[in-house]
């Protein structure tokens, strides 16, 4: 039965109306100007940093569930996009867990007291 | 005789069509993709010895208007989208002529803002910062030109349609779900290059 249902799910237009979605629109370009807002302000560096990535994530999910209807499709489709976007993320936090105080490309070489000694 | 004008049925298990499944899959690799680029462009942005350095060089009120042309594509895709949906062909062509426009429009911006660059001595091979940027956005916006080449493919065959079916409302759906991605990739980038100082 579940699996019924699923199938028409799939196969119906979602139910946004034009009016929803220039609504969507809207809210995009007022987040995108609070986004511009904020990076002029004096707030202190972690909190702005935190709010910028926090204002990104809205518009990015906004998107993805009205205007590519990820909210009105089947649930398999949501799994596999966030099984990419999970996989992702992974990465770069080992990419940058790796690299991002990584002396042995610093300008101006590995600084003194750092080197290790040739094995012999 | 209209049974053969019907247009062929296409039944799956999960009772998505596999085209549709197919762009999502290939999207959630982008993922991957755009996340490597952009950790690239995070670990060398500050590991250049010569500059311009990112605060010489980015205009930040110049890409939020090349965003904001961005976004309003991403409205006039799904419009598009509904005008193939509800079978609206004048709607359908419209939205997706005006996405065509925008995204040729956010190209321009681009364009002007890496002749910029290179007017102020920063391109590919200039610093660490040049090479990833370049790379980065660059692969983006070959996305958006690769996006505007598959909408003017299908405003060219909606040319020769008098009405609209499911396989069209499918196709147009596909296209814009590729279409919003490129969208979402540069609301990442612009928080992240431009935004974070």
């Amino acid at each position: 039965m579940a699996m019924e249902h699923e199938m028409h799910h799939g196969d119906e237009h979602p139910s946004s109306t034009i009016r929803q979605y220039v609504m969507t629109g809207i809210l995009l370009t007022a987040i995108t100007a609070v986004e511009l807002f904020l990076s002029y302000s004096s707030l202190p560096h972690g909190l702005m940093i935190t709010l910028l990535i926090g204002l990104s994530a809205v518009k990015f999910a906004i998107v993805v569930a009205i205007f590519m209807h990820l909210k009105f499709e089947n649930r398999l489709l949501t799994r596999l996009f966030l099984f990419g976007l999970v996989l992702a993320t992974c990465i770069m936090i080992a990419l940058l867990s790796l690299f991002w105080n990584d002396t042995t490309d610093a300008v101006g070489g590995i600084p003194e007291g750092q080197q290790t000694a040739p094995k012999h | 005789m209209a049974a053969a004008h019907a247009e062929p049925q296409h039944n799956t298990t999960t009772g998505i069509d596999n085209r549709k499944m197919l762009m999502w899959v290939f999207l959630a690799s982008e993922c991957l993709f755009f996340g490597s680029l952009i950790s690239t462009y995070l670990i060398f942005k500050g590991d250049s010895i010569t500059g311009p350095l990112p605060h010489d060089v980015l205009d930040i009120p110049l890409t939020s208007t090349s965003t904001f042309v961005l976004l309003m594509s991403s409205l006039t895709m799904v419009l598009a989208v509904f005008g193939a949906q509800h079978n609206r062909l004048g709607l359908m062509k419209g939205m997706l002529l005006a996405t065509i426009v925008l995204g040729l429009a956010f190209l321009g911006f681009q364009v002007f803002e890496f002749r910029t660059f290179g007017h102020e001595g920063l391109n590919l091979t200039t610093n660490q910062f040049g090479a990833t940027f370049f790379v980065l956005t660059g692969l983006h916006g070959t996305h958006v030109g690769v996006g505007v080449l598959y909408l003017a493919s299908l405003l060219v065959a909606s040319g020769r349609r008098n009405g609209l079916g499911k396989e069209v409302a499918l196709h147009v759906d596909i296209a814009g779900l590729y279409w919003h991605f490129v969208d979402i990739v540069w609301i990442v980038i612009f928080t992240l290059i431009y935004l974070i100082p």
